[in-house]
Order: C-alpha cells, then sequence, then structure tokens
C-alpha cells in the first residue's frame, strides 16, 4: 500500500474530494457526509483563526464520541492546533488540570456535560469556553461561545503547512493528579501508525464500523482516523450498556467491522446470542485493550465463523498500535499477540537489555516512526521510557520459536478495568484524604467481565471506624465513575518488606 | 417496602453510596447523570432478576425499560402482569 500524506489532515481533505457524499459519521442525532463535515471542519478551523490561534497551539476538548467531536479534531488539525481531548467521565478537578498542564487556551465541552458548572466556576479565565451541541446548554454563562455562533461562520477550510515533526496530539494517560502524563505524537507518529493498522485491516471506503470505543483514548483515537483516511463510514453507539441495542445496530446498518476491549467481548457474549443476529456483512473483529483470555477468543471465533478475529496489543506511547496476530493464525498461536506490526520493530529485552531467547520472559521494546515525542513537559520520565529511540512498554513477555509473543504480565502496577488504564497512586491519593484513614493500597483483582476490578485495603488509625460506603462516596465526588473501587477490606496493616515497601503482590492474591 | 423504594435503595446504596434520599431523583436517567456504566445496568439486571423473580429478557434491555428507577418501576409492572 502506499504511503499516506504527510499527515493525516492532508490525507482527510484528499478522502472528502474523492467521496464527498459518502456517510463519514452517524451518531445518535445526525448522519454526516465527508462534504458536511469538512464544511464543519472549516467553521471551526475559521474560529480558531480568528481567536487568535497559532500553529503548535493547544486546544482541550471533552465531548462524547460524535459528529463534532471529529469535526472540533479536524478543525484543529486544520490550522495547525494540537489536539488535546480529554476523558468525558473526568471530574472538573482532572480536566481544569489537564487543561492547565497543557497550556491550551479553548476547552470545547459537551453543552450537558455534567461537570461543566465546576469547570466553569474553576478554569482560568483567559481560556476560552466553547459550548458544543445544537441543543442549548442551560449553564451557559457570558464567556461561553455558542456552537450556532460557529456554525454561523462561513469560510473555506484554511490550508496550514505542516511537517512530520509537528506536534499533533496530546493525550493524557492516567497520572496522579500532581503529575499528569501528557503522551505527545505527532503528525508523523499518527501518519505512521495509521498507514501499518490500515495495511494489515485492509480497511477501504467501502468499509463501516459500528464504534463503541471512546475516540479520547488511543484505541478509540486509531478507529476515528483509519476510516476518515480511507473514506470509510463509522456508526456510533456510545453505551454498552443496551447491548441488544448494539447488536441491533450492527445488523442495521450492516457494518463491516466492530472493535472492543476484552470486556466488551465479555458483555456481549454474555447477554446476547450473537447467532441470533444476520452479522454476515461483519468482515473482520479486532480486540487490543489488554490480554484476552484465549478462552473468550475461542468463543467469540466460534460465534462468528465468518468473521476475522484480529487481536492486537499497543500502547497510547505509540500511537496506538504495536502488535497483531494474523486472522489465520488464530488457532495455531493461541493466546499470542502476535507480531510486529508494519514498519515498527519489537524486542524482547532482558534486564541486562540483551535480546531474550524463545520461552524467556523480559520487557516488551518498541521502535518505529510511530513512537511518541515523549511526555508533555517531563524530560525525566521520558528518558525513564524512550532510551535510545526505544519505547520500554513496561509490559513483560516472551516470544516462541517463530517470534509470536504472549504477554506475561506487567512491571508497572496500572490497573487495566475494561478499557481504562488506571493508576492506583490515584486512588489512595483521594482515600488518604478521608481523616480516619492510615494508609491504603489499592490494587486490581481479576474479574472475568473487565479483567480487573479495584479494590482498596484500607488500614484505619487507631480508634477509629469508618463505613465503607463514606470511602466509596467521597471517591465518586472526587474520581470518575471508573476509577472507583467496587470492594473495600479493612485490615489491621499492610504487607511490606523489610524496607517498607507495600508488597501489593500479596493483596492481589 | 414498595418496589420503588426497594431501587432506589439499592442504587442509593450501590452506586451513590448515600442514604440521602434527596440524591436521586426517580427520573433521574441512569447513564446521563453518570450514575451507573454498562457493567453497572448489568449488575442492577442482575438484582432485578434475583430480587423480583424476574428474567429480562435480551430484547428488554432497552434504556426505556431501565433507564431511570421510574422506568424500571413500570418494567416490572408490566412484567407481573
Amino acid at each position: 500500500m502506499a504511503s499516506l500524506p504527510t499527515t493525516l489532515f492532508d490525507h482527510f481533505k484528499t478522502t472528502v474530494n474523492k467521496y464527498p457524499d459518502s456517510l463519514a459519521i452517524a451518531d445518535n442525532k445526525q448522519r454526516a457526509s465527508y462534504q458536511d463535515l469538512f464544511e464543519c471542519v472549516g467553521k471551526i478551523s475559521q474560529y480558531l483563526l480568528e481567536s487568535g490561534l497559532k500553529k503548535g497551539d493547544r486546544v482541550s476538548l471533552v465531548i462524547t464520541n460524535s459528529v463534532e467531536y471529529a469535526a472540533v479534531f479536524y478543525g484543529i488539525w486544520a490550522v495547525g492546533g494540537v489536539t488535546v481531548a480529554l476523558n468525558t467521565q473526568a471530574k472538573a478537578k482532572d480536566i481544569i488540570n489537564w487543561v492547565g498542564h497543557s497550556d491550551a487556551k479553548w476547552l470545547f465541552f459537551d453543552e450537558r456535560h455534567p461537570e461543566f458548572k465546576a469547570i466553569a466556576a474553576e478554569i482560568k479565565s483567559d481560556i476560552e469556553l466553547i459550548s458544543v451541541g445544537r441543543g442549548g446548554s442551560d449553564d451557559q454563562t457570558d464567556r461561553v461561545v455558542s456552537w450556532q455562533q460557529i456554525l454561523d461562520l462561513t469560510a473555506p477550510v484554511p490550508t496550514t503547512s505542516l511537517i512530520p515533526s509537528d506536534l499533533a496530539s496530546i493525550i493524557y494517560t492516567s497520572g496522579t493528579t500532581g503529575h499528569p502524563k501528557g503522551v505527545t505524537l505527532s503528525h508523523g507518529n499518527l501518519s505512521a501508525n495509521i498507514d501499518s493498522i490500515l495495511s494489515y485491516l485492509e480497511l477501504t471506503e467501502r468499509d463501516s464500523i459500528l464504534n463503541v470505543l471512546p475516540f479520547y483514548y488511543s484505541y478509540g483515537n486509531s478507529i476515528l482516523h483509519t476510516h476518515l483516511a480511507v473514506g470509510g463510514s463509522l456508526i456510533l453507539e456510545n453505551s454498552l450498556a443496551y447491548p441488544h441495542r448494539v447488536m441491533e445496530k450492527m445488523v442495521n446498518e450492516a457494518v463491516t467491522g466492530f472493535s472492543g476491549v476484552p470486556s466488551t467481548f465479555a458483555l456481549l457474549l454474555g447477554r446476547v446470542n450473537i447467532k441470533d443476529y444476520d452479522l454476515s456483512m461483519l468482515r473482520y473483529i479486532t480486540q487490543a485493550g489488554g490480554a484476552m483470555a484465549p478462552a473468550l477468543a475461542d468463543k467469540l471465533s466460534s460465534a462468528l465463523p465468518g468473521t476475522e478475529l484480529f487481536i492486537m496489543y499497543g500502547q497510547t506511547e505509540a500511537g496506538a498500535r504495536l502488535t497483531y496476530l494474523p486472522p489465520k493464525m488464530l488457532k495455531e498461536k493461541r493466546g499470542s499477540i502476535g507480531i510486529a506490526i508494519p514498519n515498527t520493530t519489537i524486542e524482547v529485552r532482558s534486564k541486562e537489555g540483551t535480546v531474550t531467547q524463545p520461552g524467556e520472559t523480559g520487557e516488551i521494546c518498541a521502535s518505529g516512526k510511530n513512537i511518541m515525542q515523549g511526555y508533555w513537559k517531563d524530560n525525566e520520565k521520558t528518558a525513564e521510557i524512550i532510551k535510545n529511540g526505544w519505547l520500554y512498554t513496561g509490559d513483560l513477555a516472551h516470544t516462541d520459536a517463530d517470534g509470536y509473543l504472549y504477554i506475561d504480565g506487567r512491571s508497572s502496577d496500572m490497573i487495566k478495568s475494561g478499557a481504562n488504564r488506571i493508576s492506583p497512586k490515584e486512588i489512595e491519593e483521594v482515600i488518604q484524604e478521608i481523616d480516619q484513614v492510615l494508609e491504603v493500597a489499592v490494587v486490581g483483582c481479576p474479574d472475568e467481565m473487565l479483567g480487573e476490578v479495584i479494590k482498596a485495603y484500607v488500614v484505619l488509625k487507631k480508634n477509629n471506624s469508618l463505613e465503607k460506603r463514606v470511602i466509596q462516596h467521597h471517591c465518586k465526588s472526587n474520581l470518575a465513575l471508573y476509577k472507583i473501587p467496587k470492594t473495600i477490606e479493612f485490615i489491621e496493616e499492610l504487607p511490606k518488606t523489610a524496607s517498607g515497601k507495600i508488597q501489593k503482590f500479596l493483596l492481589q492474591k | 417496602m414498595s418496589s420503588e423504594a426497594k431501587i432506589r435503595n439499592y442504587i442509593l446504596e450501590n452506586y451513590l453510596f448515600t442514604d440521602d434520599e434527596s440524591a436521586l431523583d426517580s427520573a433521574d436517567s441512569f447513564l446521563d447523570k453518570g450514575i451507573l456504566d454498562s457493567t453497572g445496568i448489568l449488575e442492577v439486571i442482575y438484582f432485578l432478576e434475583d430480587e423480583f423473580e424476574i428474567k429480562v429478557e435480551d430484547t428488554e434491555m432497552v434504556p426505556e425499560n431501565l433507564d431511570s428507577v421510574n422506568n424500571i418501576v413500570s418494567f416490572i409492572e408490566r412484567k407481573r402482569q
């Protein structure tokens, strides 16, 4: 396959010219053709130019998956801005923190975002707030630019020249409040990764996907850009809460693709009988976002015998994707995350830095044009993870004799629950704020549906008592929904080494 | 205890972590208000099946039946008829 142009935005423009009337995105409110989307992109870019955006300026957005999300995202790129797409489930405190850390001067937000009042009250006054949506927010203040004001603009999409090393996006992965981790991806990084994904998935303008993954995570982000790069269609469904509705939509829209994390498939297989639905158009399924139990992959394959299943692995720091298992190898290499994607090199390295022998566990390291530039404003953390051009993923794996990779674990203590990567430290900091708490350790415990669920072990100060739900209520007030510990156990003391380090592995048992 | 009270208590206790009745309006959308996510909805279904001895069919898993206390109460009443 020929290489993409320098940037995904250039490619998007080409796609618009080739397929102006094809469906680009359908959400619950509208169906936008490529031409519709492009016109909206033009209005947003015009607004940003008029309000003083210069190349390299950061623009943040807190928008659920929608036509508007894509229009704002590409509108920022059209004028050389850097997108900072934020987790829509996050609390105001985190959103304000990320906007401040990225020095974004604009914040596009969903008109009915539940945290908006708190954000508007606390965020710095020089940040321009733009309400996205056609309904009109109840909470708008004078300082908020309405969506209608933007739609009223009429202007062609401006041309900005960009080179591959120009910064395209900052994606905040989990980190503690004091130390947000912003992955910086250049236009070259993203373009290279999308190019690789397109080549192995063989996506074309005839493909359409039912997308349930949030665009603000790198997996969803790659789904958005791969489809807009080839002229495919994205059908959006923003919740898996109603699996039957998801399945019906797949049938009605005759989609050719579907992507999920392991919990997506556990939920669908657990709650609906996939065989009851006519999915004869479904060409492929992709799975990433955490190791899927081989038994679940088997179940999925047998429920959809005519559909190719791509098991994939990646990291935000790599643009999204690092490896994939070709579907024809699914049985032979059961449990494997496959081989390096095109244009990326993977090595499993020992602690001493040598390449391991087959069967020997080491750390997955990767190099390629897709590897991030670093963490935003954090050279120290960047140096810890990128050495001599190689990304040290923190994931442990071994290869077999044919070079196929098998995950053995993680060297970091990050919790993976559903599609979310969660820092235990962040939750520990919040629980520690409660007066009666002496110390706390948060771990991920195995869960059939979500991969892991969060458990907090809490030690109370002497002669204190506390209800579990008080802790959970405090977490709910300060953390996104998915970060609230499912279970809490009070214990006398935390297991520690002689040097005082908490032995979390003992708590995970 | 009425069906509505049972459901309200379950949501208040397990997802809002409070016994403050004012924290939940029976018309509140669980998803829009960020009270439940997709796994939370599933847990509610298991609770309903257990507590009210009903079977929630795949095709009944729609927001019209499950996205608020009021919707659930009407749904259970219909199931019992």
